[in-house]
């Protein structure tokens, strides 16, 4: 999958959680730059982005996930 | 008190042994006390004898916890000031505590109005960690909870307070030694921090912490398998983030998991068990006033479980403290019957920091055992079986836990009130997918943009008591008590 794609999807999956798009998508992006991505919501993030691209994280991949770049990676690695 | 001195004692048996884990970075317990010491000297040098309480910035290293030990060194107390919380908050909490000197091990000051100490860039000094003579009454530390007002209420907690609880908790067995690697996942302006720090020095364990930017229940997995963790103390809300990877978690190594500051339901305890096949499992409870934790229960493994609800009981008062339950006349009630759960014992705090009309609410004083005896009211509603293990069973109150942080939601609905002008609001507290708690809003309004509205709370209010969601709704509706009928309203969210 195009990487442009990828992050589409995940541009999505945010917008469905936090219910706001004023976030711009670049590699350095961290959940802290992200209003209302906190702990709480992450999980509900992470669930989501796993039925966008139907695969499942392992609990040692969320580790990590320090950036969206890294975010790309781990999915391109399961897709 | 003989607590700050078994701190020195067990520092200096230890040098060699590993007393931090922060990152990637061990510190020993010769570096630790290599710290404490360069602290104390500053505070020796700069803060005024007679100036007791002493502001903490908590970040996540071993200046942060040096200055907790150096400060008791000292006869003095800490209040932790978390750096990310809304400054309006931490002045709250820093004029109610007449703080003049804080303590930060940040780069560049978090506060520049104080006495502020920079604690990483103190001189070297010789290792001294004798402590001047601290009495039972002095102070150990103050944390502030969510107060029903707007404004967050201090609870002060003594070295008898402090030395009542420890002394209650190695009575549970419960055993730690120098071998022993321990979890501290809080954050340290919440007093389950205490014994996940106090509890391993005081034992020459090594402490693990997590930095602030990890995703806290992912990195705790990671902790407990490549450390092989032995000693862990959770709050639930961990356990419903860690469920859908439980198949994933092997961890043989873990001796003791203690769970405390939410409700515990057994079965997700159940499955657990698997995780941590050779831990010895146990529910904690207890309210800051009452010193961390004081009441226990050994959750067992092959065998029946007492529940309510599916929540496992939280089990007897541990040593040094006695509960009873109450009707709202202060009497107590008859085994089997619902009241609410009281709190006395040596682990009780004086009273809430200069907050007399409050001291009068929860605190009082009756007859038990022929003794007069002062008890504290928890607002937590419980019953007590024949073998005087007792069962939550829910809130008297409004008050909420957001993973395991205490919430009024009047404290919510105060500041959203304030920034909304007149309009009517109603905070609640509902469960979400994976079981954890939430806090939603419903503001009694046609629907408007709300982004300015939490900004303003977020300037006012801790993130975990920000709220989640939003709904509107014309009107509230009414209980047949004309009071607004927070159930009808809890179902807005899922």
């Amino acid at each position: 999958m195009e990487v442009d794609v990828i992050k589409s999807k995940i541009s999505d999956a945010l917008v469905s959680i936090l219910e706001h798009d004023n976030f711009e998508l670049h590699d350095e992006l961290t959940a802290k730059d992200v209003d209302g991505w906190d702990s709480l919501s992450h999980m509900m993030i992470i669930t989501k982005i796993e039925e966008e691209f139907s695969i499942r994280f392992k609990l040692r991949d969320l580790n990590k996930l320090k950036n969206l770049g890294s975010l790309v990676s781990v999915i391109q690695n399961k897709i | 008190m003989n607590l700050v001195f078994d701190i020195q004692k067990s520092i200096e048996n230890n040098y060699n042994n590993n007393a931090f884990y922060f990152g990637d970075t061990y510190y020993s317990y010769k570096d630790f006390a290599q710290v404490i010491s360069d602290i104390r000297k500053e505070i020796q040098s700069s803060i005024k004898e007679n100036e007791i309480n002493i502001g903490l910035i908590t970040n996540d290293d071993v200046q942060t916890y040096a200055s907790i030990i150096a400060l008791w060194m000292e006869g003095k107390a800490y209040v932790p000031l978390n750096p990310e919380f809304p400054i309006s908050r931490n002045s709250t909490v820093i004029d109610q505590a007449d703080i003049k000197t804080i303590l930060d091990s940040s780069e560049t000051k978090v506060f520049t109005e104080f006495n502020v100490i920079l604690t990483k860039k103190c001189d070297t000094s010789e290792i001294d960690l004798t402590p001047v003579e601290v009495t039972k009454d002095d102070l150990g530390y103050i944390f502030f909870t969510s107060g029903t007002t707007g404004t967050p209420k201090g609870v002060p907690i003594t070295f008898e307070n402090l030395s009542g609880f420890m002394d209650a908790f190695w009575e549970l067995n419960y055993t730690i030694t120098d071998t022993d690697r321990c979890l501290q996942m809080f954050e340290l302006t919440f007093d389950l921090s205490v014994v996940s720090y106090l509890a391993p020095i005081l034992k020459g364990a090594c402490i693990y912490t997590i930095p602030k930017d990890e995703i806290k229940y992912s990195y705790i997995f990671e902790l407990m398998e490549d450390h092989e963790l032995t000693f862990a103390l959770m709050v639930p809300s961990i356990l419903h983030y860690l469920r859908p990877y439980f198949d994933e978690i092997d961890c043989p190594a873990m001796k003791y998991s203690l769970f405390c500051g939410e409700a515990l339901p057994l079965d997700v305890t159940e499955e657990w068990s698997k995780c941590v096949p050779n831990a010895t499992i146990a529910n904690v409870y207890g309210p800051t006033e009452c010193t961390i934790f004081c009441t226990d229960y050994t959750y067992i493994r092959k065998g029946d479980n007492k529940t309510h609800n599916g929540v496992l009981t939280i089990g007897k008062d541990m040593k040094n403290t006695k509960t009873i339950i109450v009707d709202d006349d202060n009497n107590e009630v008859r085994e089997g019957e619902n009241g609410e759960l009281c709190l006395s014992g040596i682990q009780l705090t004086p009273g809430y920091w200069k907050n007399e009309k409050k001291n009068k609410e929860v605190f009082f004083t009756k007859k038990y055992g022929g003794e007069k005896t002062r008890f504290y009211r928890t607002g937590d509603l419980c019953t007590v079986d024949s073998d005087g293990d007792i069962l939550y069973l829910g809130r008297v109150d409004f008050q909420a836990k957001i993973q395991g942080f205490r919430v009024e939601l009047s404290e919510i609905e105060f500041h959203a009130k304030a920034a909304l002008d007149k309009l009517n609001v109603v905070a609640i507290a509902f469960t979400n997918s994976i079981q954890n708690t939430e806090i939603g809003l419903v503001i009694e309004a046609t629907e408007f943009e709300t982004k300015q509205l939490l900004d303003d709370l977020k300037t006012k209010l801790p993130q975990y008591m920000v709220p989640t969601q939003i709904k509107f709704i014309n009107s509230f509706p009414l209980n047949t008590n004309g009071k607004t009928d927070r159930k009808k309203l809890n179902k807005l969210f899922s």
